[in-house]
Order: structure tokens, then C-alpha cells, then sequence
């Protein structure tokens, strides 16, 4: 089981709540860094990345209205490889050939059923390793 | 308008559909690579493209990979950039309009070449209109990373492509 940081703006809110009681019914363990749904995409992603980096848990979500911006901001972060994903399909290769600990979703792109399948993917899904770590190695390098 | 595109060897063919798509509308290309479909590793193209766009040898830049994130978050690393990786068309619209975007990425291997064609049509098109609010949110975007010499320092995978070379990484 994952231990997973979850963070949104306000728009992001309602999803977050959703999502979060979903992966804790899979049995995850969530930290929600956002409790009171007050912040912009900046400083709701940012708790979240740096949760990541302190090694508070192994997965991060952050989601606003379009993912656009919450991916902007996760990456935008040294050691940080933030993936902006709506579909499930790109959830699981993500982990498995990028290594991304973190994911942004736009809570007005994905309906909840797919945001669903995309969390619980992300959850569970682990790096590959082999040829790949030379990119990651790369993306590590940078910002 | 001056568009620099970058790919890796996944999904050459689609970023050379896209270079002659543009040509097509009348756009200028710059065309960063990669240019066969031998294993290469996707920021460097990512990093190539995005480095055109903060010199403003380039209006803006699009990405693809397989899925899109790696080649993507490169970009985004880069100090100046404000990228996008999208699957739908609506997201483009957004991002050009309130975040001012200046990359988009694309999962080859995720979207058709409708979808695409879209998607690029629309990142064009669409300008950005400024607020109060989103020119402050751009402005906490960019503050993110220092001032740095990555986007014009070519040498600095060179370590990684050398041991790479040697042998340092598994092939599979």
C-alpha cells in the first residue's frame, strides 16, 4: 500500500475529497495537505511537492481545475517528476518508465469515475527501472 | 509565427507530420531532433526545444514522447517555460489563455493525429488575455527556479550519455 500526499486549489477541492476517501477505502494511506480548500495551484502544489522531497509519503496529487497549472508547479521543483494526466493508460506508463512521484489532475477534465482508475493506478504501479533511469537521471539534473 | 519542435525516437514520425503541418499553415520550424528512430533519451530534446523558446529564437515550442510527461517535464525544468502536457483541447485553451503558455507537450502514443492537429491549431490561435490574477500566478510560476545557465549548457548530459555509453546503464 501506498502512502500518498494529496493536495488541491479550490477548484480542485471537491475532487480531492472524493479521491481521497477512495484511496483510503483501497486500503491507502493519504495525507491530505490541503484541509481547508483556500489556495491557488502555487501554494496548494507546492505543499504537496515538498512532501514529496521530505519523504512524508511516496505519491503525490495535486489537482486544480485543469492540471495545467499544478504541473507546471510540481515540475518546477528540483528532484520533482510531475506527470499531467487524464487518462489511465498514461498513470500507469508514468510510473513505469518515468518514475513520476507525482500527478496533476484537472478536476474539470476528468470525470470521477476516471479519476478513480487514475489515482488507484498511480497508487500501485511501480518504476521499471533498467534504460530509463538514464532520463530520470537527466530530469534529476535539472531546475 | 516561429514554432521549435522536439521529440524522441518513439515518435519521430508524428513530430515530422507536425513539422510539415506547420509548414503547411505558413509557420517557420525549427526542428530540434531527434531524427531517426535510433534510443535516444528524451530531455535533451525537451531542453533543445525549450531553449529556443526562452532565446526567442522561437515564438513557442511542442513536445511530444510517448506519452508525453518525460519530454514535457524536461521543458518545464527549464527557467522561462510554462508547458503543458494535454490530452484534450480545451486544456490548451486555458493554458494559453491564463497561464501563457509557452510550450505544449503531447503523448505520441496516447493521441491521433486529429486530436493533434487540433490541439496545435488551437495552441496558435488562441491568445493570452491578462488579469491581475492569473499575471500573479505567472509571475509565482516563474519565480520557481534562480536564474541558472541550464537552458544553453549542451555539455550538461554529457556525464549521463558517457556512462551510458560505457555501458553504465542496463539496456533494457
Amino acid at each position: 500500500m501506498s502512502k500518498v500526499i494529496i493536495g488541491a486549489d479550490t477548484k480542485g477541492f471537491e475532487l480531492k475529497e472524493h479521491l481521497k476517501n477512495y484511496l483510503k477505502e483501497l486500503g491507502h494511506e493519504v495525507i491530505d495537505k490541503t484541509p481547508e480548500g483556500d489556495l491557488d495551484f502555487v501554494e496548494s502544489t507546492k505543499l504537496v511537492a515538498e512532501a514529496i522531497l521530505n519523504k512524508e509519503g511516496d505519491r503525490g496529487i495535486a489537482i486544480d481545475e485543469y492540471g495545467a497549472g499544478s504541473f507546471m508547479v510540481g515540475n518546477k521543483h528540483k528532484n520533482i517528476i510531475c506527470a499531467q494526466v487524464s487518462d489511465e493508460h498514461s498513470s500507469k506508463m508514468t510510473r513505469d518508465h518515468n518514475n513520476a512521484s507525482m500527478i496533476a489532475l484537472g478536476s474539470g477534465i476528468v470525470g470521477k469515475k476516471v479519476a478513480e482508475k487514475i489515482v488507484e493506478t498511480f497508487a500501485k504501479a511501480e518504476y521499471a527501472g533498467g534504460r530509463h533511469q538514464i532520463r530520470i537521471d537527466m530530469l534529476n539534473k535539472m531546475c | 509565427m516561429k514554432i521549435s519542435i522536439g521529440c524522441d525516437h518513439i515518435v519521430t514520425d508524428i513530430k515530422n507530420h507536425i513539422g510539415k503541418y506547420l509548414e503547411s499553415k505558413g509557420h517557420e520550424v525549427i526542428d530540434n531532433g531527434t531524427y531517426d528512430h535510433e534510443r535516444t533519451h528524451y530531455p535533451i530534446y525537451g531542453k533543445k526545444t525549450a531553449a529556443k523558446v526562452v532565446n526567442k529564437e522561437a515564438d513557442l515550442g511542442i513536445v511530444i514522447c510517448g506519452t508525453g510527461v518525460g519530454i514535457t517535464t524536461s521543458a518545464t525544468k527549464i527557467k522561462g517555460i510554462r508547458a503543458t502536457l494535454v490530452r484534450d483541447v480545451e486544456t490548451v485553451r486555458y493554458a494559453r489563455e491564463e497561464l501563457n503558455v509557452n510550450v505544449i507537450g503531447i503523448g505520441g502514443r496516447i493521441c491521433g493525429v486529429g486530436l493533434i492537429e487540433n490541439i496545435i491549431d488551437v495552441f496558435l490561435e488562441t491568445k493570452y488575455k491578462e488579469t491581475p490574477e492569473n499575471k500573479a500566478l505567472i509571475e509565482k510560476i516563474d519565480a520557481m527556479i534562480e536564474d541558472n545557465e541550464q537552458a544553453n549548457d549542451e555539455t550538461m548530459f554529457d556525464e549521463f550519455i558517457e556512462k551510458w555509453n560505457n555501458g553504465g546503464y542496463p539496456a533494457e
